[in-house]
């Protein structure tokens, strides 16, 4: 289920919230597993055992790695747990691209698993991790509820796309948490800015996205118009997730952790990565690149290290080397970044924002592309050697009809909003504006998403496969 | 005051899903979209097997969507945002320009006419009488006179045209662009306008080698036809007026409904209350009707491959014809004609909407 979707707003949300604040605080977490677990099985149900033995794998190595602390145990055990986990997504996410690449070097033409991956499993994956290790570390003690670790791991919110929230910053809340009218007002705000950015731009702009594809009368022009509808799709579309989940988690009384911060009004690419996905990287930073040794080693290995956790990045998008290019062209970004640029970058008022955001479009491009080949061929063409035209009828119309919804967009994802708002707030009588305002625009924005739900197609999550 | 505006949120949110989720489960299903033209879904059956492979899920996203409260307001809102707010020149494909509704239709799809031309080249080598002529024009749809000129995307009609009437060399061509204009189609419908085509009826009558009677009298039956489009795009339009021309021949004609095996009236005035008022011209979509014309026994005959269009020109061509047969080989397959229809002695018309020709995959 996604929450885009009327099955999830008109019927999974209003029966879970109704028995929710119905039930005693005591079974508040049962009742959330329950529907979580609905929520993962309504998709793909088949995918909810694989789900619940990696909960309880983790649940039982979270125990014994407590029980044996200080014992050499307990590192077998944090070891075992992790590879089960990786094991698991492996053969899930990765077996046919090894098979793939491993038939292309040999010659041998070994038949493919065709193993279908499901949702969310890079999410929890990395959630159990985060769970065993933390209890390792001694960041947190062992769950010895059931319900409430796989309530952890499986909380619908942000369970098919993060953020990734890690055991440590939520165990208490599992365990104490407090509903209020003010938390359920702002996870509603929330949920309503993301709703509306995923259905009212992201999906918009998907179409955009789709007409390139499917056109045959490709230019210059519509090569740049795809880039950026891409590159604001994918924002959009995950921060307009992201947004859904912590207005979720909100309502049921939850703080997650911020996943996005403005990442297109960087000013470098170490800034971007400091402001996209950061649930992702702040993982990758304290369960990969700090346990390698992180940048407190000879430079040969601290570059080591980044290449390390960049693959692992680009590769945790996809199992296709174009995910694996994308993470590495980061990877060499900030590593000149960090050795010269970085300096200058700082200096630069608005070449900065242009350098960044062209290699974050040239970045998504390939991460859109099918194959490395066609991302090549695709930059190519945006930067006049595709052989195309420089304008077409086609790619005009599309500019035109899509004009406003990208300058809408661009806007969007710059603070601009935020500011005016605050600015309107701290004038006279500003607050009484906002009074009537504030609801009037959450339940008219709920209205118009719900209008293009009704009118449109069935459109997932970018992230939902990953 | 704080206090007051998170509650206000909290209140206005929760009654509009909850209050949608509860009209939802009390509002009564309803079989068809009169908007859309289109069944509803259904709820689906619930069944392990369907559970399993998510067969049930996606059918009951399909039914949340087709039956929620309100559906067809919604569907406004969503088409006057893309168009008003987002400056959306379409909306899934539907535009309006020039005060007229249509639906993009591009690129040129030849090989869907090269599809189509061959199926007329296997009815010619079957059925056509060596000693009769055989005659093809295609109809242009609303985005010949529309789209290029307002900035859409377009086919190329010349070359989409000129590579139709080179695959069907065995016809001799009929060009009736120079006949009609945007003001000669519905502006909420893909149709023309039955009172605006007597030239074009005049010109195929003239290349047939027939005199049409053309004293017609004017009736108009509505001045609240709303077109296919008009529901499709949910867009608040003005409704057309629906007229039809009427003669002795008109009023005298028997068509018989080879699919019913019953007799049917040239202009069925009960379509007027129906959904499609369109299917006031010879009853709407039919795969094979024969009209005979008592008034001229001993005129020519005429069989005309068709889409909808023809439904409105035929009337207006019977006074030249004893004898007019339309068939429709989306719904009746061109290979067991024969058991039908006599081909001897009759003059063949492929006439066809360039919409059809360019998608092609209905034609059997």
């Amino acid at each position: 289920m996604v929450f885009s979707s009327v099955p999830f707003l008109f019927c999974f949300l209003p029966v879970v919230l109704a028995v929710y604040f119905a039930v005693p605080k005591k079974l508040k977490n049962t009742v959330l597993l329950l529907s979580s677990l609905f929520f993962y099985g309504w998709g793909e149900p088949k995918y909810l055992l694989l789900m619940l033995f990696s909960i309880t794998q983790g649940y039982v190595f979270g125990l014994l790695i407590e029980r044996t602390r200080e014992k050499r145990r307990s590192k077998i055990f944090l070891t075992a747990s992790v590879a089960v986990s990786l094991v698991l997504l492996g053969y899930c996410k990765y077996a046919d691209f090894f098979i793939g690449n491993f038939n292309a070097l040999t010659g041998l033409s070994i038949p493919l698993l065709k193993v279908a991956l499901p949702i969310g499993i890079s999410f929890y994956t990395f959630q159990i991790i985060s769970y065993t290790i933390d209890v390792y570390r001694r960041d947190a003690p062992a769950q010895r509820n059931y319900v409430n670790l796989a309530l952890y791991i499986s909380m619908f919110p942000q369970l098919i796309a993060g953020p990734i929230v890690r055991y440590s910053d939520i165990a208490v809340q599992l365990e104490n948490r407090t509903h209020s009218l003010e938390k359920a007002a702002t996870g509603i705000r929330r949920f309503a800015i993301g709703l509306s950015k995923k259905v009212l731009v992201a999906n918009v702009l998907a179409e955009l996205v789709s007409a390139f594809k499917q056109s045959h009368e490709q230019s210059v022009l519509f090569f740049w118009l795809y880039a950026a509808a891409c590159t604001l799709q994918i924002y959009f579309d995950f921060s307009g997730y992201s947004d859904m989940a912590i207005g979720l988690g909100s309502i049921f009384g939850f703080r997650f952790s911020e996943n996005f911060n403005y990442p297109y009004t960087s000013s470098s690419i170490t800034e971007f990565w400091r402001r996209w996905h950061i649930s992702l990287g702040s993982w990758f930073r304290d369960y990969l690149y700090i346990p390698l040794g992180g940048n407190r080693v000879s430079k040969l290995r601290w570059f080591l290290n980044i290449f390390i956790v960049w693959f692992a990045t680009g590769i945790w998008h996809g199992a296709a080397w174009n995910f694996v290019l994308w993470g590495l062209i980061y990877a060499v970004l900030l590593v000149i970044e960090k050795l010269w640029l970085l300096k200058g970058l700082k200096k630069l008022r608005v070449l900065n924002h242009v350098y960044t955001m062209l290699f974050v479009v040239i970045g998504f491009v390939i991460f859109d592309a099918d194959t490395v080949g066609s991302s090549f061929a695709t930059l190519k063409a945006m930067f006049g050697f595709g052989g195309v035209p420089a304008v077409s009828g086609e790619a005009v119309y599309y500019l035109k009809s899509y004009a406003v919804i990208l300058i809408l967009a661009a806007i969007g994802s710059t603070q601009l909003v935020r500011k005016l708002c605050k600015l309107v707030s701290e004038k006279k009588g500003g607050s009484a504006v906002l009074l009537v305002a504030e609801p009037a625009v959450v339940v008219l924005l709920l209205a118009v998403c719900t209008a293009f739900l009704v009118d449109g197609s069935f459109n997932p999550f970018l992230y939902f496969r990953f | 005051m704080k206090k007051k505006m998170n509650f206000c949120v909290v209140l206005v949110s929760a009654l509009f899903v909850f209050g949608f989720a509860v009209l939802g489960v009390l509002t009564p299903d309803k079989k068809i979209s009169e908007s859309e033209r289109r069944p509803l879904a259904v709820f689906p059956n619930l069944t392990a097997e369907k559970v399993v492979d998510g067969s049930f899920t996606a059918d009951f996203e399909k039914y949340t969507l087709d039956h929620f409260p309100l559906r067809d307001s919604f569907r406004r809102i969503k088409a006057l945002v893309s168009r008003y707010v987002f400056g959306q020149k379409d909306n899934n494909d539907l535009y309006c320009t020039d005060g007229h509704l249509s639906k993009l239709d591009y690129p040129g799809n030849l090989e869907s006419v090269k599809r189509a031309t061959d199926r007329f080249r296997d009815v010619i080598k079957k059925y056509a009488d060596k000693d009769r002529k055989v005659f093809f024009s295609i109809i242009p749809d609303k985005n010949f006179y529309l789209a290029s000129k307002n900035g859409y995307p377009s086919i190329d009609y010349e070359s989409f045209f000129s590579y139709a009437v080179d695959s069907m060399n065995e016809a001799e061509y009929i060009d009736i662009t120079d006949l009609l204009d945007i003001s000669c189609y519905y502006r909420t419908d893909s149709h023309w306008r039955q009172d605006k085509i007597i030239g074009v009826a005049e010109r195929v009558a003239q290349r047939l080698g027939v005199v049409l009677d053309t004293d017609f009298t004017e009736s108009e039956l509505t001045d609240s036809f709303f077109g296919v489009f008009a529901g499709q795009s949910a867009l608040p339009v003005k409704p057309d007026t629906l007229s039809i021309f009427e003669n002795s021949s008109t009023k005298n004609s028997i068509v018989y409904d080879r699919e019913t095996d019953s007799e049917i009236p040239v202009y069925d005035l009960e379509k007027v209350s129906g959904q499609d008022l369109y299917e006031v011209f010879l009853s709407g979509p039919k795969s094979l009707l024969k009209i005979k014309n008592p008034e001229n026994p001993a005129g020519k005959k005429l069989v005309i491959f068709r889409d909808s269009f023809a439904s409105s020109l035929a009337p207006l061509l019977i006074s030249g014809f004893s004898e007019i047969t339309l068939v429709d080989i989306r719904y009746i397959s061109p290979m067991i004609l024969d058991r039908f229809v006599d081909f001897s002695g009759q003059d063949i018309l492929f006439l066809y909407s360039a919409g059809v020709l360019n998608n092609s995959v209905t034609i059997k």
